[in-house]
């Protein structure tokens, strides 16, 4: 037993040892790395650090890191990169968005090297590669906020959540309201006549219940005016008319939706994927 | 060249009277020289060997045009043979590059010419299918472009800025030492992938009865990949830049195609983007119905199109390449500018998936999908380990998650998570592939099989040196249905052919060359053998395949000018693919020295364990046991030993067994008969009976992961011997062991294991 305990000893020594050996080969850097406070010049060094390897410095108030780290082990790129996937940009990389989005408030610094476009809606949905048409399209088609509020409650029914749901239908019927009918063409007037009492019944009474089996119900002929709206109303991106078999009893039910993969707002997660793609509207 | 004066007498009328209305048909050929040479590198910190061609790792690009013809000579400088094979290609038998399948090993000093026509177009790749060199360095891309009048042309998609692009891994170890240290159940390559899910971490995780139940039903610690690397490549590099396609800077609004290889040994390659969604564009050479994703797994070997686009001026966007177990990756950034990061995937829940597979584990070592109907990647059971799909380990307990495991989508990630990830059944060919109607049909069933513990791989329990080539009529169809009843994914790929995939597009389903069988699906192709030869079905696990997961499809009786002899090369091949590997383990400890030695393939073992002391008192014993591995999990072992052993008692000092027997002698050399069989909990009992009668059964279990370096182990048997070990791992050939052993009392040493 002694002679395990030696041993032991002999090896925690040893890596205490490791552990407080300075940086060789030294090399130092200053660059800015964008960030607010405390908390995150604590989270910068920390993901900075490598022991033996690099260390880094942040000031909070001037925004500049200095670096020192082992030329012969490591880079510039490396420590920057690391601190990037940190959440915190820098002018040579630009971190995740989700990462940068999960920062704490305090640390939700300006991300000024993050080209306009993209930096701007970038919480809501992810990836829509389009988002300056969309946005360009919202000038001249008041009906997309009609269809993206529509969406956004379809995606609640997706996800069973019924207080969401409730809100996403208030923010339609605000959309319907204030659509201005003169501005839409000949076709879309037309069609807006027939169905805005429908939508905005419908809509109202989701926005009236948390009860997801309600919602659903109302979902059903929501979505089937809001298909005759659709048809008529030129849209950028493809949109999905989709038919699950099971719901509204065993009679069908359909839903609009932007994706082509299902997702069912009839069952949510109990029969996801549920359903076909019956009419691609483009 | 006669074959050639030929054509061009036949078709220099036809293309003339052709040429008012297209373009010329050139019936050119397109030569390169590929020269073979050792070299050393340095990807991961340490020089070590690899294999270079033309002075470059990866091999050089090929492109070709459809109708060209291809002339490659390959110049072996080399030690060894070598070979090549041009994945994915439609050839004749004799060019495929199998080395005693379809032709002589390429000697060492010697050259070869491949010379075959080009009548596909679509990215593939190419490697050496000799050993373990594909580890190395030996894979390259290989480029078959669309004629620019060809009918499938595809505006916006064909007439884009294309890279094309292979992905490696590097491993520091030697890939033979690889082979062996799986074969022998080593785990330092979990360790190191912090993976070994030892009973602490269980524990730590509130999964103590998950790991319990997992060592009841049999199981080793699993991991969705089994191999530790060192770095990840793209084209040979872990991060670079594309900033240019042919001159021309990239700029917002771009599109451009990627022209993917999984050139990977045994690494799937989670591919993503962080500009956007990715479009698929095609798959294994042929073209699909574009498909968007946000992300997409890239097996073993298979290749994709795909487009993406550069949203912003002054960024340049990372494409990210992660292998399946997230331990590694690699970066390309498209665009120029400040480089906007992707994420990296989120570390797998391993417990998760260790309670996933005891679920789907029966006692007898058989998976159970419970009724799901699993086919075509839709349903990955892996998604229970994925924290960006089922949420982070820690908050999954909070919420009760008690209606979602009856769910039939529990599985399902494109149902159960916001992102899209493509599967089999979202592909979708551009046209009819459906085979001719009159054509016979030959239905075959494979069930893929195979054991962790020993690192076996087989098809119907039997590996390729166990099974003769499998007759086909030229003409015939080929419908393939395979089970994988192993728990492991398998990549599995056929050589010559590309086959449809049953994926419920009908007329339109997708053709491919290498179907990814993730464990418990079942998958159907189907393929016309109008082309004849030996051709090659295995699996693209360079590991898997050496462990012997391969058949062979013998179309027609074709005669090989290169292989006068098919039988003795078969036999060649056979062999090959069975090559039995060695293990040797002691402890030089302060009481003796404990160790054994062992020679294995996949069916027979040889192994010898020895007990020698410092003093006559403690004795000398060695035993030497050789026996069959029987069945598929091979559990079961009969065998006939030796023993041997000398001590000296001091007076009238017996041994007497449980049974009564007793065992005068000092020196005692012994034959026996017995069997050694895996109890659950991994406990091996072991029963022999020696030519003067005497009876011994023992218990042991060795390597019980306590911690993720600490193993534990114990032995007792019927001669009232017993043994405790507890060891410290340092390293993959080194660790630090204390026993206690009735003979020889208490032991601290340093264990060597090779």
């Amino acid at each position: 037993m002694n002679s395990l305990r030696y041993l032991l000893t002999a090896l925690i020594i040893l890596s205490f040892g490791v552990s407080n050996a300075q940086i060789k080969n030294s090399k130092t850097e200053t660059l800015k790395i964008y960030g607010n406070c405390e908390m995150c010049e604590s989270t910068i060094e920390k993901a900075g650090n490598l022991k033996k390897v690099a260390s880094v410095d942040w000031n909070k108030d001037t925004k500049i890191a200095t670096l020192t780290y082992d030329a012969t082990k490591t880079n510039q790129d490396e420590i920057l990169k690391r601190i990037a996937l940190a959440g915190y940009d820098s002018d040579k990389f630009l971190a995740p968005n989700d990462v940068y989005a999960k920062l704490p408030e305090c640390c939700q610094y300006e991300r000024v090297n993050k080209p306009v476009s993209k930096a701007a809606p970038k919480t809501e949905t992810h990836d829509h590669s389009n988002h300056t048409a969309t946005i360009k399209k919202q000038e001249t088609n008041q009906l997309n906020t009609v269809f993206e509020s529509y969406f956004a409650l379809k995606d609640a029914l997706v996800k069973t959540d019924g207080n969401t749901a409730s809100a996403k239908a208030k923010n339609l019927s605000i959309a319907i309201s204030a659509v201005k009918m003169e501005t839409l063409t000949t076709d879309e007037h037309n069609i807006w006549m027939k169905v805005m009492k429908d939508l905005l019944f419908y809509t109202e009474h989701i926005s009236d219940t948390k009860d997801i089996g309600h919602q659903r119900d109302h979902f059903m002929s929501l979505s089937k005016n809001m298909y005759e709206l659709i048809k008529v109303s030129k849209s950028e991106t493809p949109v999905y008319y989709q038919h699950c078999p099971m719901a509204n009893d065993g009679k069908g039910a359909n839903w609009l939706s932007k994706e082509n993969a299902i997702k069912n707002p009839y069952y949510g997660s109990q029969m996801l994927t549920c359903g076909s793609t019956v009419e691609t509207i483009k | 060249m006669d074959i050639q004066n030929l054509f061009q007498k036949k078709l220099l009328p036809i293309a003339l009277l052709l040429l008012a209305t297209t373009s010329l048909f050139a019936q050119k050929v397109v030569r390169y020289d590929l020269y073979v040479t050792d070299t050393l590198v340095n990807y991961a910190g340490k020089e070590k060997r690899a294999i270079a061609v033309n002075g470059q790792i990866p091999m050089p690009t090929l492109t070709f045009t459809e109708g060209d013809t291809a002339e490659i000579v390959v110049h072996n400088q080399l030690k060894e043979s070598t070979s090549l094979h041009w994945h994915g290609v439609f050839l004749p038998n004799k060019e495929d590059g199998v080395p005693w399948l379809t032709q002589k090993p390429i000697e060492a000093g010697t050259s070869f010419t491949y010379r075959f026509p080009i009548i596909q177009h679509g990215t593939h790749w190419y490697h050496s299918h000799s050993g373990l060199q594909e580890q190395i360095g030996m894979y390259g891309s290989f480029i078959m472009k669309k004629r620019d009048d060809d009918k499938t042309f595809r505006k916006g998609i064909d007439d884009l800025a294309t890279v094309p692009i292979i992905i490696s891994e590097w491993t520091n170890l030697n890939p033979d030492n690889i082979n062996r240290m799986l074969h022998n159940a080593n785990d330092w390559a979990a360790i190191k992938k912090n993976a070994t899910q030892s009973y602490a971490e269980a524990i730590r995780e509130g999964h103590f009865k998950t790991k319990l139940t997992n060592e009841w039903k049999r199981m080793l610690a699993m991991d969705v990949s089994d191999v530790y690397y060192d770095k990840i490549l793209i084209n040979g590099n872990h991060t670079s830049d594309l900033k240019t396609i042919d001159g021309k800077i990239l700029k917002a609004g771009d599109k451009v195609r990627l022209r993917i290889s999984n050139g990977g040994a045994s690494s799937y390659f989670w591919l993503r983007y962080a500009g956007g969604k990715i479009t698929v564009v095609a798959n294994d050479g042929n073209d699909v119905e574009p498909v968007e994703v946000d992300r997409l797994i890239i097996a073993v070997s298979e290749t994709y199109d795909i487009v993406v686009t550069i949203p912003d001026e002054g960024v340049s966007y990372e494409f990210l390449a992660t292998t399946e177990d997230r331990t590694q990756s690699a970066s390309y950034f498209i665009g120029n500018g400040i480089k906007q990061l992707i994420s990296p995937l989120p570390k797998l829940k391993y417990f998760e998936g260790m309670k996933m597979m005891n679920d789907m584990m029966k006692m007898n070592g058989d998976l159970d999908d419970m009724g799901m109907k699993m086919s075509l990647n839709q349903m990955d059971m892996n998604v229970v380990m994925y924290p960006e799909i089922t949420g982070d380990a820690k908050q999954k307990q909070d919420h009760s998650q008690h209606n979602m495991d009856d769910a039939p989508h529990r599985y399902d990630a494109n149902a159960l998570g916001e992102i899209t990830t493509l599967n089999y059944a979202m592909l979708q060919s551009p046209h009819n592939t459906t085979l001719p109607k009159d054509a016979p049909v030959k239905e075959l069933k494979f069930t893929l099989t195979g054991n962790m513990n020993r690192y076996v791989w087989s098809m119907d329990n039997r590996v390729f040196s166990e099974t003769d080539k499998i007759p086909v009529k030229k003409g015939e169809v080929l419908r393939i249905t395979i089970y994988n009843n192993s728990m492991m994914r398998h990549p599995m790929h056929l050589h010559g052919f590309d086959f449809r995939v049953i994926n419920g597009k009908g007329e339109y389903s997708p053709l491919k060359n290498v179907l990814d069988i993730m464990p418990m699906e079942t998958n159907t192709i189907e393929f016309l053998a109008n082309e004849e030869g030996d051709w090659f079905f295995h699996c693209h696990i360079l590991y898997h395949m050496m462990g012997g997961m391969n058949r062979v499809f013998a179309v027609d009786d074709y005669q090989n000018p290169y292989l006068p002899n098919k039988k003795q090369a078969y036999n060649k091949l056979q062999r090959e693919s069975n090559m039995p590997h060695i293990m040797v383990q002691n402890d030089f400890a302060t009481n003796g020295n404990d160790g054994e030695a062992m020679v294995q393939n996949a069916r027979w073992s040889l192994g010898t364990e020895w007990r020698l002391g410092y003093n006559d008192m403690h004795g000398y014993e060695v035993e030497t046991h050789f026996g069959r591995y029987i069945g598929k999990m091979q559990w079961f072992m009969p065998f006939v030993g030796f023993d041997y052993r000398y001590r000296k008692m001091g007076m009238d000092e017996h041994e007497t067994n449980l049974f009564g027997q007793k065992n005068k002698k000092d020196t005692r050399s012994a034959f026996s008969l017995g069997f050694m069989y895996t109890l659950p909990m991994l406990v091996n009992f072991q029963a022999e009976v020696y030519h003067d009668g005497i009876v011994r059964l023992s218990l042991m279990r060795e390597d019980i992961p306590i911690s993720k370096r600490i193993r534990a182990g114990f032995m007792v048997n019927t001669d009232k011997e017993y043994m405790a070990e507890l060891s410290y791992v340092l390293n993959k050939n080194m660790g630090i062991r204390t026993h206690y052993d009735s003979d020889m009392g208490f032991g601290v040493g340093l264990s060597l294991s090779y």
